[in-house]
């Protein structure tokens, strides 16, 4: 504030001006000071500044340089990945006390060293209050003391890579690190340019409270790149990443192929909306709407909806309250073009401004700013630009409110307010997101598990059901196998076309049958109305024909699951777990029919194929118990307030079916989706599709609602190709060829869908009574959505 | 005082859809609280701002001529004139707001003033203050007897009996005939709000009053068991702000009761700055109830003008 000291008690008596305010940063200062102004990696238990680096700066919010932050090469990464391997050897030697007391340790840390945790996370504009950092150290202190005890089937997976990219905030990247750690991983950080001088000063923490060395590496450098570079590691066994979205895809992209399962939570830059009702406290709801648009580093970017009937004294208030707001720094002169041009194109299709007051002419302050009468067809609404802009829209009826603000690519959060009590968890529940705020916004804690939505993510962070993101089933080996990405044409994958069908002049006493699919409900020959021939198991002759399914069969079904998956998911887990008794009690009475169709196509024999129906017919009972058992819960919260947890139908899932266990598998997969509210399209093996083919039966005999259960059989990378550009369908689940796997990893970035990946068939999991494959099918079948409402 | 506010109908639709979220307000106060103020000349000058718009006050079974008079002097000379001077706030009629007493005092005060010549209105609280709890006819009377003394403002209190059983129009009907038997008196209308319950029932108390005609709305009279809180602020700012983005009129605001230091007046200022803006930053609009906060802001003020604390002896006495 230039001149600011040259004010007198009267000229400020006059004006009643706020006056400077610096934060001090002096602790910050001398830390970085320790560290010489250069940070570089932390390796095994200590700093490393290895020379002839490349060097990023990081700078604060005024411009000015912080320090230097080194770029790990390829050499820095292998003797990263070397520490981390022989971290989790020590790490997981570990008894559960011991790591959850380490965990506590650093709490207490935190609060010793909370001054210099602020000003280096402030000045390094990744700001996290150090409480928040302490909440989580203490909740998954309390998982990693109980890990055995209540996660008795599961072990860690080894090496965890965490990438955040440059504008994560900090509590989004120990919210991952944390539950890895607690649950016996070691990890391998790749902070943001932002969160990396709290990532090292952190992990220092975590070292001087007793975590052994190599447990917590951090190593910096440009997030994809190393992050890739970090991932194509055959030592590293998963990868996480919290962050924006470009980043995550590009990720996604560059490490498809490498056999490592990568899980994306894009936290950053989601556009969500902050829907005000008839029934709010409206100044408080403006309010709200003012403190989260027009934050300094606000990762959300919200679009505010208000009801008709309200909007003239919203708009009154809004500008009222921002007359007083001062200027909004933007990251970069980048930043203020996209602003200005966004701006300029809602004003030219008609939106009106409230501003405190104009733009300057130049530099990298930008007033708040909310563009009134905007639509959601507007730029600024479907792209929003990031800076202090704050979209809004009107609606008519609770209803429409509801209807925009799910109408929206991201599903990561949405904050309501209304008085009506009714309405806010009528609306809670029919929105899409991971999060919802009741008259509240941003509030988060690790006990409550939350998935993005649609585009919003494919895993799910916090809870008990954040933990399976570092877990594994102890008794099964990983379901990818480590390999270098082929080079695969992914314009070309799944494009080869089956034979055509010719009748033959070969002499057959028993003319193969052919087959129909099950799309919407009805049995029907594929679109295309070609058929592809099944061998019999003997390899020689043709045992049938079935429908070759393509990309407008897939289009077909999910136009019909997405139809009825709302309303299934409507009628609530007992009504589903009698719709699944009755559909184990169908395939009961079709016992021999069932048997006789796997034992042609496998070749097992008739004992062995009724074993497997036998078998099949169990699993389906077990979901459906499992389905009648209540889920979701009220997890307690140190904020005052009142917040559900609720599981949530993933939507639209896509599986291709493994060879193995061609009815086991099916029903096993089918009976965990459809449990949990989901529809489901499903490819058959395309090596023993007879099976699932001749199950259609089953479901058509049953009461499940048409277009729930979807069957469609062909050639399997085709059908592959179909699901995963199909933008409805939110996860795929996927036996088959590492090429496949790739061409998944690789494709199912835009929108984001979860993936579960399988590049080798294991025969002996689906038969085993072990409880770790239910369990795990189950966690995949279900998102989760987290509700908050404040109260005393 | 700023222009009067002359009240409109009764709007009881208004008034029937007032809905407020107590922890979105308490949320928003320890905001408030937590907005960081500047120091040096800037605490010294928001100090004396605040100085400005305290109303003195005396409200005590043994108050006499004599400590009342002693009230009035330091109403007129709040900051010693050595230290205003060092600020160059001397020649700014830095006083503070209005001196406030019982309605039998109000001679008294005004006598006093007029004797040191300051035009520095007296309040007198009215109206069987602090319960209500008297005939409509004597709370009338005594509203017309303290502005027949000469007090230039009074601060009646609402008939809490009402507003606890929702009978929102008798007490516009009673606050219009105090506003009536004020004249040109200046009506502050003090709510009692530790005895209103509800969030809701202190915005719908609020809007009501200053339907009725209020110039000022207060919060309490320092006689309940909870006083000026920061939450129960907001509610009654915002319903200011809604009173005027409806009407035009600006009402004023009063918190008293248990605002003891500098630190906390300063804390009411950006309250008042946040939520109404800097229109209402002044004693025309703004006043703080209170008796002993004025030593503590002097004692702050000596410390920015000498680098020292000062003794309570130092200080003169009120």
């Amino acid at each position: 504030m230039a001149g600011s000291t040259s004010r007198t008690v009267h000229d400020i008596f006059q004006s009643m001006e706020y006056g400077p305010t610096g934060a001090s940063a002096a602790t910050a200062q001398a830390w970085l000071e320790s560290r010489s102004r250069a940070l570089g990696l932390f390796v095994d238990g200590r700093f490393l500044l290895p020379a002839d680096r490349q060097t990023r700066t990081l700078t604060d919010a005024k411009g000015d340089s912080v320090c230097s932050v080194i770029c790990a090469v390829e050499q820095d990464v292998s003797q990263g990945v070397t520490s981390a391997a022989s971290g989790f050897r020590s790490w997981s030697a570990l008894s559960c006390h011991q790591r959850a007391k380490v965990l506590l340790k650093w709490a207490g840390a935190l609060g010793q060293y909370s001054q210099c945790v602020v000003e280096v996370s402030d000045l390094s504009q990744a700001s996290c209050s150090p409480a928040s950092l302490v909440r989580l150290a203490q909740y998954y202190s309390s998982w990693a003391q109980l890990r055995d005890t209540l996660l008795p089937q599961w072990s860690p997976l080894g090496v965890v890579e965490v990438v955040v990219s440059d504008d994560c905030p900090l509590y989004s990247l120990m919210l991952k690190v944390l539950p890895a750690l607690a649950m016996g991983n070691s990890v391998i950080v790749v902070p943001g340019l932002s969160t990396a001088p709290s990532a090292l000063l952190l992990a220092q923490l975590l070292t001087e409270a007793g975590l052994p060395a190599g447990v917590l590496n951090v190593l910096t450098g440009s997030v994809v790149n190393l992050g890739a570079t970090v991932a194509g590691n055959p030592t590293v066994n998963s990868v996480t990443y919290s962050g924006n979205k470009q980043d995550g895809v590009a990720l996604c992209k560059t490490t498809a192929g490498a056999g490592v399962a990568v899980s994306v939570s894009p936290v950053v830059g989601a556009s969500c909306p902050f829907i005000i009702f008839e029934s709010a406290d409206i100044d408080s709801a403006v309010d709200g709407a003012i403190e989260a648009a027009f934050k300094k580093r606000k990762e959300i970017q919200w679009v505010l909806c208000v009801q008709e009937s309200v909007l003239d004294s919203v708009v009154a208030r809004l500008k009222l309250r921002m007359a007083g707001l001062k200027c909004v720094a933007l990251p970069s002169e980048a930043d203020r073009s996209l602003v200005e041009a966004a701006v300029q194109g809602a004003q030219q299709q008609g939106a009106t401004l409230i501003q405190a007051c104009g733009p300057p002419a130049t530099g990298l302050q930008y007033p708040a700013t909310v563009l009134c009468g905007v639509a959601p067809s507007s730029p600024c609404v479907t792209s929003p630009p990031p800076g202090p802009l704050l979209p809004l829209m009107s609606f008519r009826s609770n209803t429409e409110g509801v209807t925009l603000g799910n109408h929206s690519p991201h599903g990561h959060a949405a904050s309501i307010w209304t008085e009506d009590l009714t309405l806010a968890l009528e609306a809670a529940k029919s929105l899409s997101v991971g999060s919802v705020w009741v008259n509240s916004h941003s509030v988060c804690d690790p006990s409550l598990p939350t998935s993005g939505h649609k585009d919003s993510g494919t895993c799910t962070d916090g809870g008990q059901e954040g933990l399976y993101q570092f877990l594994q089933p102890s008794s099964s080996p990983p379901s990818l196998t480590r390999s270098s990405p082929a080079s695969l044409d992914y314009d070309k994958f799944g494009s080869a076309g089956s034979p055509a069908i010719v009748p033959t002049a070969r002499c057959v006493c028993v003319a193969p049958k052919f087959y129909q699919q099950f799309v919407g409900g009805k049995s029907c020959k594929s679109e295309s109305g070609g058929s592809v021939a099944v061998q019999a198991p003997d390899g020689t002759s043709v045992l049938a024909y079935c429908p070759d399914g393509g990309r407008k069969d897939v289009r077909n079904a999910v136009e019909a699951a997405s139809k009825v998956q709302p309303g299934w998911m409507k009628k609530g887990p007992s009504a589903r777990a009698q719709s699944l008794y009755s559909l184990a009690k169908g395939l009961e009475a079709k016992r021999q029919e069932m048997a006789a169709s796997i034992s042609a196509q496998t070749g097992l024999s008739l004992d062995e194929a009724d074993q497997e129906v036998e078998l099949s017919v169990g699993r389906l009972t077990d979901w459906a118990a499992r389905c009648a058992q209540g889920q979701g819960s009220a997890p307690a919260v140190p904020q005052a307030g009142t917040a559900l947890s609720l599981p949530q139908a993933m939507g639209v899932v896509g599986v291709v079916l493994p060879d193995n266990k061609p009815l086991l598998s099916l029903v096993t997969l089918l009976g965990a989706a459809i449990a949990k509210g989901n529809a489901v399209v499903m490819v058959p093996s395309q090596r023993y599709p007879v099976p699932a083919l001749t199950f259609i039966q089953v479901v058509q005999a049953s009461d499940l609602p048409a277009g729930l259960v979807n069957i469609i059989s062909g050639a399997r990378d085709q059908l592959t190709v179909a699901l995963a550009n199909h933008n409805v369908i939110k996860a795929i689940w996927y036996w088959g060829s590492p090429e496949g796997c790739q061409y998944l990893q690789h494709t199912c970035t835009g929108p984001f869908k979860a993936l579960w990946l399988h590049s080798h068939e294991e025969d002996a999991r689906w038969a085993q009574p072990s409880t770790s494959l239910l369990e795990e099918t189950w966690h995949n079948a279900t998102q989760w959505k987290s509700v908050w409402i404040p109260t005393a | 005082m700023s222009a009067r506010n002359p009240g409109m109908n009764m709007d009881l639709e208004w008034v029937s859809k007032v809905r407020v979220n107590t922890q979105a307000v308490l949320k928003r106060a320890q905001q408030i609280q937590s907005v960081k103020l500047a120091k040096k000349q800037w605490q010294a000058a928001w100090l004396l701002k605040a100085v400005t718009c305290i109303d003195l006050t005396t409200l005590a079974g043994d108050d006499t001529p004599s400590n009342v008079h002693r009230l009035c002097m330091k109403a007129v000379q709040p900051v010693p004139y050595d230290l205003l001077q060092s600020m160059g706030m001397h020649d700014k009629g830095v006083t503070t707001g209005a001196v406030c007493v019982y309605p039998s005092r109000v001679a008294d005060a005004v006598k006093s003033l007029k004797a040191a010549n300051s035009s520095l209105p007296v309040a007198s609280v009215a109206t069987g203050f602090p319960a209500g709890q008297t005939p409509l006819k004597t709370r009338l009377e005594e509203v017309r007897a303290a502005v027949a003394d000469g007090a230039a403002e009074i601060d009646i209190v609402i008939n809490r009996t009402l507003a606890l059983t929702g009978q929102w129009e008798a007490m516009y009907d009673e606050i219009r005939q105090f506003r009536e038997a004020c004249g040109d008196a200046h009506m502050k209308t003090i709510l009692a709000i530790g005895e209103l319950g509800t969030f809701t029932n202190v915005y719908k108390a609020s809007l009501v009053s200053m339907m009725a005609g209020s110039d000022f709305i207060k919060t309490s009279t320092g006689k309940e068991s909870v006083n000026a809180t920061y939450p129960v602020a907001i509610v009654m700012v915002r319903a200011i702000r809604d009173y005027f983005l409806r009407t035009g009129h600006k009402v004023g605001f009063k918190p008293a009761g248990g605002i003891r230091t500098a630190k906390e007046s300063l804390v009411w200022l950006a309250l008042i700055k946040e939520e109404l803006g800097d229109a209402w930053l002044g004693p025309h609009l703004f006043r703080l109830g209170a008796s002993s906060l004025l030593a503590d802001i002097e004692r702050q003020i000596f410390h920015y003008v000498t680098g020292r604390y000062p003794a309570l002896h130092e200080l003169p006495m009120a």
